[in-house]
Protein backbone atom coordinates (compact mmCIF):
# COMPACT_ATOMS: atom_id res chain seq x y z
CA UNK A 1 0.00 0.00 0.00
CA UNK A 2 1.61 3.03 -1.31
CA UNK A 3 0.77 6.69 0.42
CA UNK A 4 0.61 9.53 -2.04
CA UNK A 5 1.24 13.23 -1.54
CA UNK A 6 -0.11 15.99 -3.75
CA UNK A 7 0.09 19.95 -2.60
CA UNK A 8 -2.53 21.52 -3.68
CA UNK A 9 -3.71 25.01 -3.16
CA UNK A 10 -6.28 25.20 -1.51
CA UNK A 11 -5.81 21.96 1.15
CA UNK A 12 -1.89 22.57 1.65
CA UNK A 13 -0.25 18.87 1.23
CA UNK A 14 -2.83 15.60 1.20
CA UNK A 15 -1.89 12.01 1.76
CA UNK A 16 -4.42 9.04 -0.55
CA UNK A 17 -3.81 5.61 -1.03
CA UNK A 18 -4.40 4.17 -4.89
CA UNK A 19 -7.26 2.81 -3.91
CA UNK A 20 -8.37 5.97 -3.04
CA UNK A 21 -8.48 7.39 -6.41
CA UNK A 22 -11.36 7.92 -8.48
CA UNK A 23 -10.02 8.44 -12.93
CA UNK A 24 -12.40 10.04 -14.79
CA UNK A 25 -11.53 9.16 -17.86
CA UNK A 26 -12.81 11.53 -19.48
CA UNK A 27 -12.14 14.31 -16.80
CA UNK A 28 -14.93 16.92 -15.88
CA UNK A 29 -16.79 18.56 -18.33
CA UNK A 30 -14.20 21.83 -19.46
CA UNK A 31 -11.38 20.25 -17.70
CA UNK A 32 -10.23 17.33 -19.79
CA UNK A 33 -6.90 17.52 -18.56
CA UNK A 34 -7.53 16.19 -14.96
CA UNK A 35 -8.63 12.72 -14.53
CA UNK A 36 -7.79 11.57 -11.37
CA UNK A 37 -9.75 13.31 -8.14
CA UNK A 38 -9.67 12.31 -4.52
CA UNK A 39 -12.71 13.22 -2.17
CA UNK A 40 -12.32 14.79 0.65
CA UNK A 41 -14.60 15.68 3.74
CA UNK A 42 -15.87 19.62 4.03
CA UNK A 43 -16.20 19.81 7.69
CA UNK A 44 -16.90 17.22 10.11
CA UNK A 45 -20.58 16.28 9.97
CA UNK A 46 -21.28 18.44 6.72
CA UNK A 47 -23.04 17.14 3.71
CA UNK A 48 -19.94 18.78 1.48
CA UNK A 49 -17.25 17.12 -0.06
CA UNK A 50 -14.57 18.57 -1.94
CA UNK A 51 -13.37 16.57 -5.23
CA UNK A 52 -9.56 17.95 -5.65
CA UNK A 53 -8.02 16.98 -8.78
CA UNK A 54 -4.61 15.21 -7.81
CA UNK A 55 -3.38 16.33 -11.33
CA UNK A 56 -3.88 20.14 -11.06
CA UNK A 57 -3.18 21.17 -7.77
CA UNK A 58 -5.97 23.92 -8.18
CA UNK A 59 -8.54 22.19 -9.19
CA UNK A 60 -11.58 21.59 -6.79
CA UNK A 61 -14.52 21.19 -7.20
CA UNK A 62 -17.24 21.52 -3.69
CA UNK A 63 -19.71 18.59 -4.06
CA UNK A 64 -22.95 17.41 -2.11
CA UNK A 65 -25.08 14.36 -3.00
CA UNK A 66 -28.11 15.83 -4.10
CA UNK A 67 -30.33 13.90 -1.99
CA UNK A 68 -29.38 16.20 0.89
CA UNK A 69 -31.34 18.35 -0.63
CA UNK A 70 -33.93 17.14 -2.83
CA UNK A 71 -34.91 12.94 -1.81
CA UNK A 72 -36.59 12.63 -4.73
CA UNK A 73 -33.86 12.98 -7.55
CA UNK A 74 -33.10 10.12 -9.30
CA UNK A 75 -32.31 10.26 -12.75
CA UNK A 76 -32.40 6.97 -14.88
CA UNK A 77 -28.21 6.72 -16.18
CA UNK A 78 -28.27 6.67 -20.09
CA UNK A 79 -27.00 3.60 -21.39
CA UNK A 80 -23.80 5.02 -22.77
CA UNK A 81 -23.21 6.36 -19.27
CA UNK A 82 -23.56 3.03 -17.45
CA UNK A 83 -21.36 1.49 -20.29
CA UNK A 84 -18.35 3.70 -19.75
CA UNK A 85 -18.96 3.32 -15.96
CA UNK A 86 -18.94 -0.50 -16.19
CA UNK A 87 -22.18 0.06 -13.84
CA UNK A 88 -24.94 -2.39 -13.58
CA UNK A 89 -28.24 -2.63 -10.96
CA UNK A 90 -25.55 -3.96 -8.24
CA UNK A 91 -22.56 -1.88 -8.42
CA UNK A 92 -22.21 0.14 -5.23
CA UNK A 93 -21.99 3.56 -6.27
CA UNK A 94 -21.87 7.46 -5.56
CA UNK A 95 -23.76 10.34 -7.04
CA UNK A 96 -23.24 14.14 -6.37
CA UNK A 97 -24.15 17.10 -7.76
CA UNK A 98 -21.58 20.32 -8.30
CA UNK A 99 -22.20 22.65 -6.03
CA UNK A 100 -21.99 26.68 -7.06
CA UNK A 101 -22.09 29.46 -4.75
CA UNK A 102 -21.35 33.32 -5.95
CA UNK A 103 -18.78 34.87 -4.42
CA UNK A 104 -20.06 36.04 -1.04
CA UNK A 105 -23.76 34.89 -1.54
CA UNK A 106 -24.25 31.86 -0.58
CA UNK A 107 -28.17 32.15 -0.03
CA UNK A 108 -27.65 31.74 -3.95
CA UNK A 109 -25.75 28.64 -3.94
CA UNK A 110 -27.21 26.36 -7.09
CA UNK A 111 -26.68 22.55 -8.13
CA UNK A 112 -25.61 21.72 -11.47
CA UNK A 113 -28.62 18.64 -11.40
CA UNK A 114 -27.93 18.62 -15.58
CA UNK A 115 -24.59 16.92 -14.90
CA UNK A 116 -24.60 15.02 -11.68
CA UNK A 117 -21.02 12.53 -11.51
CA UNK A 118 -21.25 9.39 -10.70
CA UNK A 119 -19.16 7.34 -8.83
CA UNK A 120 -18.75 3.25 -9.27
CA UNK A 121 -17.36 2.45 -5.98
CA UNK A 122 -15.87 -0.96 -6.82
CA UNK A 123 -13.98 0.24 -9.56
CA UNK A 124 -12.59 3.65 -8.82
CA UNK A 125 -14.26 5.12 -12.07
CA UNK A 126 -16.17 8.51 -12.00
CA UNK A 127 -18.14 10.60 -14.95
CA UNK A 128 -19.43 13.44 -15.28
CA UNK A 129 -23.07 12.62 -16.91
CA UNK A 130 -25.06 14.51 -19.01
CA UNK A 131 -29.17 14.40 -18.64
CA UNK A 132 -31.11 16.15 -21.45
CA UNK A 133 -34.06 16.19 -19.96
CA UNK A 134 -35.21 19.55 -19.30
CA UNK A 135 -36.61 19.60 -15.67
CA UNK A 136 -33.28 18.89 -14.64
CA UNK A 137 -31.36 22.50 -14.67
CA UNK A 138 -28.24 23.20 -14.56
CA UNK A 139 -28.52 26.08 -11.66
CA UNK A 140 -30.69 24.52 -9.54
CA UNK A 141 -31.07 27.09 -6.32
CA UNK A 142 -31.31 25.38 -3.08
CA UNK A 143 -32.36 28.31 -0.94
CA UNK A 144 -35.47 30.29 -2.09
CA UNK A 145 -35.17 33.54 -3.09
CA UNK A 146 -35.69 35.90 0.19
CA UNK A 147 -34.93 33.21 2.16
CA UNK A 148 -32.71 34.32 5.22
CA UNK A 149 -28.91 34.10 4.42
CA UNK A 150 -28.19 30.53 5.61
CA UNK A 151 -25.16 30.36 8.02
CA UNK A 152 -21.51 30.50 6.63
CA UNK B 1 -14.46 23.58 -39.66
CA UNK B 2 -15.06 21.01 -42.09
CA UNK B 3 -18.48 22.02 -44.24
CA UNK B 4 -20.53 19.12 -46.54
CA UNK B 5 -23.50 19.69 -48.24
CA UNK B 6 -25.99 17.05 -47.82
CA UNK B 7 -29.63 16.35 -49.25
CA UNK B 8 -32.55 14.39 -47.17
CA UNK B 9 -31.67 10.74 -46.53
CA UNK B 10 -27.74 11.04 -47.14
CA UNK B 11 -25.37 11.12 -44.02
CA UNK B 12 -21.79 11.26 -42.81
CA UNK B 13 -19.54 9.22 -41.30
CA UNK B 14 -17.11 9.83 -38.56
CA UNK B 15 -14.26 7.51 -37.92
CA UNK B 16 -12.44 7.09 -34.90
CA UNK B 17 -10.14 4.61 -33.30
CA UNK B 18 -12.44 1.78 -35.34
CA UNK B 19 -15.19 3.32 -34.10
CA UNK B 20 -17.58 4.51 -36.75
CA UNK B 21 -20.73 7.22 -36.38
CA UNK B 22 -23.14 7.62 -38.88
CA UNK B 23 -25.01 10.77 -38.96
CA UNK B 24 -28.58 10.87 -41.24
CA UNK B 25 -30.36 14.04 -42.51
CA UNK B 26 -34.10 12.89 -42.22
CA UNK B 27 -36.09 15.48 -42.78
CA UNK B 28 -35.91 19.51 -43.19
CA UNK B 29 -38.49 21.83 -42.73
CA UNK B 30 -38.22 24.96 -42.78
CA UNK B 31 -35.35 25.76 -40.15
CA UNK B 32 -35.81 22.43 -38.60
CA UNK B 33 -33.22 19.34 -39.51
CA UNK B 34 -33.79 16.20 -38.22
CA UNK B 35 -30.66 14.19 -37.94
CA UNK B 36 -30.65 10.74 -36.83
CA UNK B 37 -27.51 9.60 -35.54
CA UNK B 38 -26.01 5.79 -35.40
CA UNK B 39 -23.15 5.09 -32.84
CA UNK B 40 -22.07 2.24 -30.64
CA UNK B 41 -24.28 2.32 -27.77
CA UNK B 42 -21.16 3.44 -25.12
CA UNK B 43 -20.92 6.62 -27.25
CA UNK B 44 -22.73 9.41 -25.85
CA UNK B 45 -24.46 11.93 -28.05
CA UNK B 46 -25.84 15.15 -26.66
CA UNK B 47 -27.36 18.39 -27.86
CA UNK B 48 -24.74 21.13 -27.70
CA UNK B 49 -26.73 23.45 -25.51
CA UNK B 50 -27.27 21.50 -22.43
CA UNK B 51 -22.98 20.70 -22.95
CA UNK B 52 -22.08 24.21 -22.92
CA UNK B 53 -24.37 24.93 -19.93
CA UNK B 54 -22.60 22.04 -18.16
CA UNK B 55 -19.04 23.32 -19.33
CA UNK B 56 -20.01 27.09 -17.92
CA UNK B 57 -21.81 25.76 -14.94
CA UNK B 58 -18.61 23.53 -14.14
CA UNK B 59 -15.69 27.09 -14.67
CA UNK B 60 -17.91 28.58 -12.30
CA UNK B 61 -18.18 25.97 -9.69
CA UNK B 62 -14.65 25.45 -10.00
CA UNK B 63 -13.50 29.24 -8.56
CA UNK B 64 -15.60 29.07 -5.64
CA UNK B 65 -14.57 29.92 -1.90
CA UNK B 66 -14.44 27.61 0.89
CA UNK B 67 -15.53 31.09 3.17
CA UNK B 68 -18.79 30.77 1.56
CA UNK B 69 -19.82 27.15 2.46
CA UNK B 70 -23.22 26.87 4.66
CA UNK B 71 -22.76 24.95 7.30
Amino acid sequence: MTLNRFTTSRFGEISFEDADVVTFSEGVLGFPDSRRYVLIQHREGSPFRWMQSVDESGLAFLVVDPAHYLPDFSPEMPVADAEQLRIDEGTARLVYTIVTIPPGRAEEMTLNLAGPLVINCDEGLGRQIVLEDPGYSVRHRVFAEGAAKPAA
Amino acid sequence: MLVLTRKVDQSIVIVQDGVVIEVHVLDVRGEQVRLGVKAPKSTPVHREEIFRQIQASNQAASAINPDDIPE
